[in-house]
């Protein structure tokens, strides 16, 4: 049976690769999982004390047969711990905690779906694509970088055959829309009818300030976010309370552990 | 013909308390211990020691909360939790059906503070002690101002003593000059049990932004890089008290739990270690049981303590 509820294993290394600047890692483990697009794993594989901790990264795939699975990560080198990540080697072992944290919500319900991805938070929306993908449901894709040389490659990108599906944004302008990804959606939200607005459900993840302008703009037009967060973990799986991202509580605002009442979180409860 | 030996005794006592193994979770990394049941059955443990209580629900501290450091991490959490009524209400049963042997610890802003929440858990018939923590360094009001001098805690400890009829553990703070004065002070003020230690206070700072890298500035140093001093700390405690030690700080392997009973530990608690790896404290577990056989022990009594000094 493919498993849902978190696991300890630990797998092996198929393959870990560069493509640009980023990583693409294809481990097996035990046993086949089962997720949920925005859902991710906690990874260690060197050897060692230090660093100590072991890194959150979104799950980008997962598949195998009985009694045998396979995840994939995508990942960024962005400090010490994912540096050492992408010296590993096939054969390797490493460490994984998972399937961890709330994944988007995608219902049932016939809505258009647009997914923003920023900088490598494409690893996290993208799971939801390929689910969309499979359910003929009508979905875009912004994605933003800073440079053409930062998007994600282009074979990577679910449903990107189909036109005018995926929409690249660039800061420097040298790939698609000249200007930040926030830029692009409210562009494109504001020449549609209002009624064909209404069936927009927005999902996102990226750094922090470009989901709150996502947050800003879509609240101001009624659109609802759903809003993957990253932080600093310790553990990935709710006991040590050091993730926690501060909520509209009522009148008063609470904290709430990024890898356990999210990862994903609606953009209205967040305090930005 | 090779008569194949018993597993060895792994059971331990905590003064009153008799623990089928001397492996808990250390307050503040496991949660309410619920959390781990999808690791593994939490009753294999020797204790589950819960997240600190407060008589009521605590926000905590604002992010950032926690640092990795060499071999370590800092935190400061604030002791978010869910406050006392809630725990006995919500989590206490389930910790029951679990077959958890469950350690509640707590704080309180006040001594009054401590003395309700001891109180409020006195009558709670599946809670085994209560584990007084009288060292968090990450709230002014998180006992550190009643836990770093043989006075303070001695008077803390006495009238939360007068409050509960519980086997009452005192967690020390190693941000202290003497930890045998303090765990002195704790014995004769009617402590049943010492544990330590608790975090060390630290730093980081951002070359760059100029900032300290947690909110509250300083934060509580755990893991691997404390377990040189925490080992001193508790062999020191050992030598100083009549009562049981439970040993904290770093331990991540069989050996490193090994390492602290047998400088006299009664026990000890796993904490970080369960962050790194959530099924840390059962592999310890079987790592002790695996050592033993190794050493043809029949248990543990025949090994802890036995330091060759």
């Amino acid at each position: 049976m493919p498993f849902r509820r978190p696991r300890f294993v630990t797998g092996r290394i198929l393959h870990n690769s560069g493509h640009g600047i980023f990583y693409r890692m294809d481990v097996s483990i035990p046993d086949r999982i089962e997720f949920l697009p925005g859902q991710f794993a906690m990874v260690s594989g060197w050897p060692g004390n230090d660093p100590l901790l072991p890194r959150p990264l979104a799950i980008f795939r997962a598949g195998g047969v009985r009694g045998k699975g396979t995840v994939e990560f995508v990942y960024k080198v962005v400090g010490r711990g994912t540096a050492l990540l992408s010296g590993l080697h096939g054969g390797d072992p490493l460490q994984i905690t998972l399937p961890l944290g709330n994944g988007f919500e995608l219902g049932r319900e016939d809505r258009i779906w647009w997914l923003v991805g920023g900088g490598v938070g494409f690893s996290t929306v993208f799971p939801a694509a390929v689910a969309l993908e499979a359910r003929r449901a009508d979905f875009d894709l912004f994605l933003g970088a800073r440079s053409r040389d930062q998007l994600p490659p282009r074979e990577w990108i679910p449903g990107a055959g189909v036109p005018g599906r995926a929409h690249l944004c660039t800061d420097d302008g040298t790939a698609g829309f000249f200007g930040p990804v926030t830029d692009a959606v409210r562009e494109r939200m504001d020449r549609m009818k209002a009624a064909e607005r209404g069936r927009v459900t927005i999902l996102a993840c990226g750094p922090r300030e470009m989901l709150k302008g996502i947050a800003i703009l879509a609240a101001a037009r009624e659109v609802p976010v759903q809003v993957s967060l990253e932080n600093h973990m310790a553990c990935g799986f709710g006991v040590c309370w050091g993730c926690v991202t501060a909520v509209r509580d009522g009148e008063k605002t609470a904290y709430r552990r990024v890898c356990k009442e999210g990862p994903v979180f609606d953009a209205r409860e967040v305090v930005w | 013909m090779v008569i194949p030996a018993a597993a060895p005794d792994l059971t331990s006592r905590v003064g009153s308390v008799v623990l089928k193994n001397p492996v808990m979770s250390a307050s503040g990394t496991f949660g309410y211990g619920l959390e781990f049941t999808p690791f593994y059955d939490i009753s294999r443990l020797g204790a589950v020691i819960v997240k600190g209580l407060s008589l009521l629900p605590t926000p905590g501290n604002a992010p950032q909360r926690i640092v990795e450091t060499a071999a370590g991490m800092l935190n400061a959490i604030g002791l978010q939790n869910i406050g006392v009524e809630r725990f006995v209400r919500e989590v206490v049963p389930r910790l029951a059906d679990a077959g958890a042997t469950c350690v509640a610890n707590i704080y309180g802003r006040t001594i009054e503070e401590y003395e309700e929440v001891a109180r409020r858990l006195d009558g709670v018939a599946s809670l085994s002690a209560i584990e007084l923590n009288a060292s968090c360094p990450n709230v002014k009001e998180g006992g550190i101002a009643f836990g770093s001098t043989p006075e303070g805690l001695s008077t803390l400890t006495r009238r939360v003593r007068a409050a509960t009829g519980k086997p009452l553990w005192v967690k020390l703070s190693p941000n202290v000059s003497d930890i045998r004065s303090v765990a002195r002070a704790a014995e004769d003020a009617g402590a049943d049990a010492v544990t330590l230690i608790n975090t060390l206070v630290g730093m980081a700072v951002d070359v760059r932004t100029r900032r300290p890298r947690l909110s509250n500035v300083t934060g509580g140093l755990s893991g691997p890089a404390v377990k040189p001093v925490a080992l001193r700390m508790v062999w020191e405690a050992c030598r100083a008290v009549k009562i049981p030690v439970v040993g904290i700080g770093g331990i991540q392997s069989a050996e490193d739990a090994l390492e602290f009973l047998l400088v006299g530990a009664a026990a000890v608690q796993v904490g970080t270690a369960n962050f790194r790896n959530p099924n840390a404290c059962v592999e310890i577990i079987d790592g002790i049981a695996a050592f033993l056989a190794r050493e043809r022990l029949a248990g543990l009594d025949e090994y802890r303590g036995s330091l060759r000094i």
